[in-house]
Parts: structure tokens; sequence; C-alpha cells
């Protein structure tokens, strides 16, 4: 912590935050924002609790997006102040049932969040 | 005065972060197979790489042995090029899923928009381009005839993305110098907020090559074209880390020369050896990663990294910038190490004379 500390003050007193915040030679910036949420979750049917496969999540206002696998399971980060929406949709026509479309906001995100969804047949 | 006070605030700022070395960035050279044949790789990296990528389980051991703390960590997959490892997104994920960030150097050859929002999900954080000139000098450094629009594409996507951390990075040679304004002029266009630019180091193939390095009066303007172009404020340009500037120095980057190989910044090579930039000698390495403990090789070696002593020698021995170069970047030594393979602060200062 001491040692945190005085780094701080140098740091601070020669150039600020920025004496932190560098790349290497042939590296990347950092990473510096560092705002996002993992969302884990699993989709299944209303009517019959299975699984259901390939029914796209997308993080609303981003291009992110990702199919459930065969145990209806999707995974990804989500880069937020905390609160976002995801969106769940049957796009693969007939295949695997259809179902109808919903949407989920989440408040206050942080870190990891677990978001199961229960689909209605259209 | 106040830069004087600042710099002598920045030595102590120096030698405490080298007594300290909290390790903030960790390359991983993750595949030595390139989809490329640049004229300038430091890596000699071909399509066929006499090394195996690295299993994503051998690395996340030597993760694994780093303890978590309050430093915030920054995983850079490099290579070779990163994205010919079909497991690139797993990579990502596992790392991230440890609390440390991630990010890649790319080529863009292979960056769609399918690979892009794979890396998001992924949590990838920051990003890197490399764009060494508009399309004729692209193509003929990256010797490939698609390689500008394939990383024009790429930095399409990459721009268009708040959670990235981008910029784009451009190997100064004799071809592209006269052409760093219309780059300029097309990295704004295109939206791109960091633009950081290098000098070709004499290892690897680009050795061969003296088109690829340039002369003193060159050098200095690159020096003078990244100075005004900073106080314009449009694109965050600079110098990359490479190298002490002499009386450039606080001019083209935010703040003073400082080579943290080894002192912030770790590696861990395509042969599991523990290092720091991978484009520093390989004689450097501390260990490897299937004999030591990853942590305590960082934390109890690396000496020839946090105590630049034994690099006074050569020009440097009676250098009178010495104390703020410390034998300028750690990957101008190479070979025997009995001198640095070049200095910019007197290629500055032989430029500024003529």
């Amino acid at each position: 912590m001491k040692r945190n500390w005085l780094r701080a003050i140098l740091g601070g007193l020669s150039f600020g935050t920025m004496l932190f915040v560098f790349e290497a030679c042939y590296g990347t910036p950092q990473d510096n924002a560092g705002f996002d949420v993992l969302v884990q979750g699993k989709v299944k049917s209303k009517a019959t609790g299975q699984a259901i496969k390939g029914i796209k999540v997308s993080a609303v206002y981003s291009p992110q997006f990702q199919y459930t696998d065969d145990q209806g399971k999707f995974s990804f980060y989500v880069y937020t102040g905390g609160t976002f929406a995801l969106k769940f949709q049957d796009t693969d026509s007939i295949q695997n049932g259809t179902y109808q479309s919903k949407d989920t906001t989440l408040y206050n995100a942080r870190d990891t969040v677990f978001v199961d969804v229960a689909l209605e047949n259209n | 005065m106040i830069r004087y006070i600042k710099r002598e605030i920045f030595r102590g700022f120096k030698k405490h972060e080298t007594r300290v070395h909290p390790l903030n960035y960790l390359f991983w050279e993750c595949t030595s197979r390139c989809n490329l044949n640049c004229l300038h790789c430091g890596s000699d990296c071909t399509k066929d790489s006499s090394y195996d990528d690295m299993p994503l389980a051998d690395f996340l051991s030597a993760l694994d042995t780093i303890p978590h703390t309050s430093e915030r960590i920054t995983v850079v997959l490099t290579g070779g090029e990163p994205l010919l490892r079909s497991d690139i997104e797993q990579c990502g994920m596992e790392i991230r899923k440890r609390g440390m960030h991630w990010s890649m150097v790319s080529n863009g050859y292979l960056y769609d928009e399918q690979k892009h929002i794979a890396l998001l999900n992924a949590g990838m954080g920051a990003l890197t381009f490399s764009l060494d000139g508009l399309e004729e000098n692209h193509n003929w450094l990256r010797n490939a005839k698609n390689s500008f629009s394939k990383a024009d594409r790429a930095i399409d996507l990459a721009v268009k993305s708040p959670r990235l951390n981008f910029d784009v990075v451009t190997c100064v040679n004799q071809r592209n110098l006269t052409e760093l304004p219309a780059i300029y002029d097309y990295l704004i266009q295109k939206g791109v907020k960091a633009w950081r630019l290098f000098t070709i180091v004499p290892i690897g193939r680009a050795r061969h090559n003296p088109d690829l390095f340039l002369a003193d009066q060159q050098l200095k303007e690159v020096m003078d074209f990244i100075k005004t172009r900073r106080k314009l404020s449009l694109i965050d340009v600079k110098f990359s880390c490479e190298g002490f500037v002499g009386t450039y120095e606080n001019q083209v980057r935010n703040g003073f020369f400082f080579c943290r190989a080894g002192i912030n910044i770790g590696s861990i090579l395509i042969d599991g050896s523990i290092s720091a930039c991978p484009n520093i000698d390989r004689s450097f390495a501390q260990g490897d990663i299937y004999h030591d403990n990853f942590f305590d090789t960082w934390q109890s070696k690396f000496k020839p990294f946090r105590d630049r002593g034994w690099t006074k020698t050569g020009q440097c021995k009676k250098c009178s910038d010495y104390n703020d170069c410390l034998g300028n970047g750690m990957h101008y030594w190479h070979g025997e190490k009995e001198n640095v393979l070049v200095c910019h602060n007197e290629k500055i200062k032989c430029a500024s004379k003529n």
C-alpha cells in the first residue's frame, strides 16, 4: 500500500496518471476502460423447460451477439456502465422450434451476471 | 526550470518503479506463425513456424502463478499473427475470467466483422493494427497486395467500438517518410484517435534491407512532424517508447523516455521463455515456464533489466545523457552487447549540427 502511495505521488508530481498508462514497443495501449460485465445464462422453453439451441442473444446498442449452444447456454462480455439490455431472438426459422422474442434490462451489473430466460412458443 | 524539476522527479519515479517492478503488462507470444512475410519483420516470422503454438493450458498455468493484487495487468497477445490461432477467443476469455485485461497486436488481415464481435465477446479491451503507409507503400512493406484493403477494413471496425482502446502503429522507413502527412489525414478521416510511429530495428529480416532505416536528418524530420502535429491535438500522435530522443524528450511522447522492459513489462515467449518485450534479444531470457515458476522468476530475477549499469559501454560509456537514457531501449542490445545498435539521441544531435 505504501509503495502505491509513493508511486502515485511521484507520478502525479511529474506527469499524472499517464505514467501508469503506457504501451510497450510493438505492444498495444493498455485496457483502461474495463467497464465490462460477463453475462452468462441459459435460454429454455417456457412450455417444456427444455434448453433451446440457436437463440440469438444480443447486447442492445452494441454489435455484440452470440447464439446459444446445444445446452441453451451463452456467455460473453458486455461493455457497460452498469445498466444494459439484452435481446433474445429466435432467428433460425423453424429449426429448434419457434419462439417469441424477449428483452431484458439489467441494472447495476458488475463483474458477472447470470441471466436465465424462458421463451414462449409462437 | 519547471522542465528541470519534472525531469528530476521523473528520475525518482523511474528509480522507485524499478525497485518495486510491478508487473502491469505481459506479452504472450502465442504463435510464431504469420500469414504475411513483411520485409521489416524483427522476428523472421513465416507461415510455417518451427514452433507449435503454445497450448493455452501451458500459458494459463504460468498466469495462475501471479497473485491477485490491486495491480492492473494487461496481457498482450502477440506473435506472429495471433489471429491464426483458432482458439484466440477462448484464450482471451480465460485471461479475462482471471480478472486480467487483454489486448492484441495484429496486422488486421484476418480481422473481419465476425472476428471483431467474437473478440469483443471474449472481453478484448485494447487493440493495435499496423499500417505502414497508404496502399502502395503498405502493401510493399507487408509484402502482400491486399494487405492495405484488409487493414483499412479492420480499422473501420475497431474505431466503431467504444470498448476498445485502439491505436494504429506505423514503421517509418525511406519510402513512407514523405507520406506521413497523407497517412495522418487518412487516419483522422477514418476516426482513429491514436497513432504511434516507430523506426525499424536492424534485426531479423530487416537487417538485410538498408532502405528500411532512416538517416539522421530523416529521424529528425519524423520528430519535427510528430512535435508539430501533437500541437494540433487532432489525433494522439506520438513516437514509440523505443528510444531516448534528447532534445525532443517530453515533446513527442506523453512524458520522458522510460524503457520499462523487465520493470513493468514481462513476456512469455513461444518456447516458454520468460523475458520482457518479444523484440529483445532472446539471450536475456530469465527462465522458462516449463521449469520455473513464472511469478517467482519475475520477482527475483530480471537483474539485467533492473540494473542497466552494464549498458554503460561502447558509445554509452561517456554519454552525458546516460542517466536519462540508460542505454536506450533494451531491444537495441544484441549479440555480444558491446554497443547499442542505434542511438536516436546521437542521430538527432548529428542532424541538428548539419
